[in-house]
């Protein structure tokens, strides 16, 4: 009853030293704010990277690009060079490589009737729906002999489907891809956007023979995906792999490579330093606002016992023993940057929702977030506010009043 | 009621040297009473009004109340005392900032287990006629409308014991004798008060005048009759007819 009443009271204190409040509560606003963001977004980023990189990987993946670089080190050199017929080598000197797929992608515009919408077009195997784990949702696939004969069939994502036919079906449709017809004969599985923002259903998959010959009129390919029978080989696979290519392609030893590989193995080391970075490093620049918060409360919490002083005696003298006046401070510190983590954790998730919509991410559970914002802030109120309780109790009743 | 018994206080000073503030001070103060202590300042009257009002503790002696030692006490016993027993009044009134009257009547209760805080405070507030103002804050309030306020504070756990400590000093005339008559009437509806003051004039509306010189009680006389007397310390045990004869 005592107890609740001083909480209470605490609370009006609060209240009535506005400024002192505001300037306490900041400290935990920024941080708490700056926690839930990361945990709440950083979850639901980490869930949709897992997801892209598993469904572009899978667990053994190696993707051979053209052009030499390191992933994420900068533009990559010039390319050109990369051949269906370097890939097939690789595949008929390597064991252990269970199946393969080379890519060449271009954008243009696809049109139907009076529809036009400007897509990614992508020129595979008759394997890239194994290698890259996709299906299609209407229709049936391309097989080896519309790759060979360079058949001018194309595959639509929903996007591209939406935008040229509505609510038809497009499947046995005729499209115009640039200058060229061909034959709808079938629509993507949904993937979603990738981590780049793309909106993976705005593509069209057509044979790489049909692309390579009638719309790029290169003989050259961007990329290729192997998937190997053990992930566990796959450094040894890339050096072997590296090896062929840089003998194929005559690159005397100090000459850069002309091509990049990154193996599934590594895209999950990269995914690890970036959850280091999401779930260390800004959880860690938060903690470090909330401590700044922390010192900043108590400081001011020290001030305010110093001109508190005959407050405190008269409590004293009307009956408010040591352990009443050590609650009190203690009260008024941690509800201040409690009620400071509250706000932090409505402003946060509000931030969060709006960065997850930016960033095509769903899913945000505030939850977690909120319950460590609740515990974090209390706690940090409670320590900060440790040190001004206990000079507050000290003071003699008799010398305060003076 | 209360019965202090060659009670000594000795402060040491930063540099070790002891100040003697109070030395064998003897004092009976019976229920009912409305006893004046008077002396110039460093006479001692703060020190002893701290240690009658549990707020200090003595070097030596025995503090006894209805009997019973209470200089013994545990702190927090003391601290019920204060709260259940004594109501203090001090001269700068020590009234919460940006908190309203009513309030600021309330803070002994929050340290009580009582209930209906509000209707006591608000009851408190009548008894010193300030029911027009129970809203307004100190800032809002004269300086002898802030000391009521301050003495509904004292008097809202209807303590057995009302201790003011120069409650007149910071207030102008008027105001003065508003607050002395207030004091007059509470002690004739019984209560007893002790009244700590430098102004002779002040100190003469009580029944009693206790006299402090250099830590020391020097004169003991009975204001409303008998001035001039100076009375034995140990045997003046009966309560006195306590309202003042004397106007000013």
């Amino acid at each position: 009853m005592k107890n609740s009443r001083l909480a209470k009271h605490s609370l009006q204190m609060m209240r009535r030293y506005k400024l002192r409040s505001s300037f306490m509560m900041l400290g935990s606003v920024m941080g708490i704010a700056a926690l839930t963001f990361v945990i709440s977004v950083g979850q639901s980023a980490q869930r949709k990277i897992l997801k892209t990189v598993g469904q572009m990987f899978g667990d053994s993946g190696i993707v051979i690009h053209d052009g030499g670089g390191e992933m994420m080190g900068g533009p990559r050199g010039p390319g050109s060079r990369l051949k269906i017929d370097d890939i097939a080598a690789i595949a008929k000197e390597l064991p252990g490589i269970e199946v393969w797929d080379p890519m060449q992608t271009t954008t243009a515009t696809v049109r139907h009737g009076g529809s036009a919408d400007n897509a990614i077009v992508r020129g595979e195997s008759e394997r890239w729906p194994q290698v890259w784990n996709r299906t299609a949702s209407r229709g049936d696939l391309f097989d080896e002999t519309a790759v060979t004969g360079s058949a001018r069939v194309a595959f639509i994502g929903e996007t591209v489907a939406r935008e040229l036919f509505g609510n038809d079906d497009p499947v046995g449709a005729d499209i115009q891809i640039g200058s060229v017809p061909f034959k709808v004969i079938g629509t993507l599985e949904p993937w979603g956007t990738d981590p780049h923002g793309m909106d993976r259903d705005n593509e069209v998959i057509v044979p790489i023979s049909t692309l390579m010959r009638r719309l790029t009129n290169v003989d050259t390919i961007s990329a290729a995906k192997l998937v190997v029978t053990d992930a566990a080989r796959s450094g040894e696979m890339k050096a072997e792999i590296k090896r062929i290519l840089r003998e194929r392609h005559g690159l005397a030893a100090g000459q850069p490579n002309d091509f990049s590989i990154i193996t599934a193995t590594e895209i999950r080391r990269m995914v690890g330093q970036v959850q280091r970075v999401l779930f260390f490093y800004l959880p860690l620049a938060a903690s470090i606002a909330l401590i700044v918060g922390g010192i900043v409360s108590a400081s001011l919490m020290l001030a305010s016992v110093n001109e508190r002083v005959a407050e405190i005696g008269l409590r004293r003298a009307v009956g408010a023993r040591t352990q009443d006046i050590r609650l009190q401070f203690l009260l008024e510190t941690t509800l201040t940057m409690l009620s400071g983590g509250l706000g932090g954790v409505v402003f946060g998730y509000a931030v969060a929702q709006l960065g997850a919509s930016r960033m095509h991410l769903d899913g945000v559970n505030p939850w977690p977030a909120a319950l460590f914002g609740i515990f974090a802030s209390s706690l940090v109120g409670f320590l900060a506010g440790v040190i001004p309780a206990l000079r507050a109790a000290r003071l003699h009743p008799a010398e305060a009043l003076r | 009621m209360i019965e202090l018994e060659e009670i000594s206080k000795t402060y040491k000073r930063p540099t070790g040297e002891p100040v003697v503030a109070l030395s064998d001070i003897s004092l009976r103060i019976e229920r009912g009473e409305f006893v004046s202590i008077v002396g110039a300042s460093g006479s001692g009257k703060s020190t002893l009004m701290n240690i009658i009002g549990l707020l200090d503790l003595p070097t030596a002696g025995r503090y006894s109340w209805d009997g019973a030692d209470v200089t013994t006490l545990d702190p927090n016993r003391q601290a019920e005392m204060r709260n259940k027993k004594i109501g203090f009044v001090f001269q700068a009134f020590h009234l919460l900032p940006r908190t309203t009257a009513l309030e600021n009547v309330e803070l002994p209760l929050l340290y009580s287990d009582r209930r209906s805080i509000k209707d006591l405070s608000r009851r408190a507030l009548e008894a010193v006629n300030l029911t027009d103002r129970i809203h307004h804050r100190p800032s809002e309030l004269s300086g002898g409308q802030q000391q009521r306020v301050a003495i509904a504070r004292a008097l809202v756990n209807e303590p057995d014991l009302l201790l003011a400590d120069e409650p007149t000093g910071n207030l102008d005339r008027a105001s003065a004798l508003e607050i002395i008559s207030i004091f007059q009437t509470l002690n004739r509806a019984g209560r007893t008060i002790v009244l700590i003051t430098h102004d002779r004039e002040i100190a003469s509306f009580a029944g009693r005048i206790v006299k402090l010189e250099r830590g020391c009680v020097v004169s003991h006389e009975a204001a409303g009759e008998s001035r001039a007397s100076t009375l034995e310390l140990r045997s003046t045990g009966q309560p006195r007819a306590a309202v003042p004869t004397q106007t000013p």
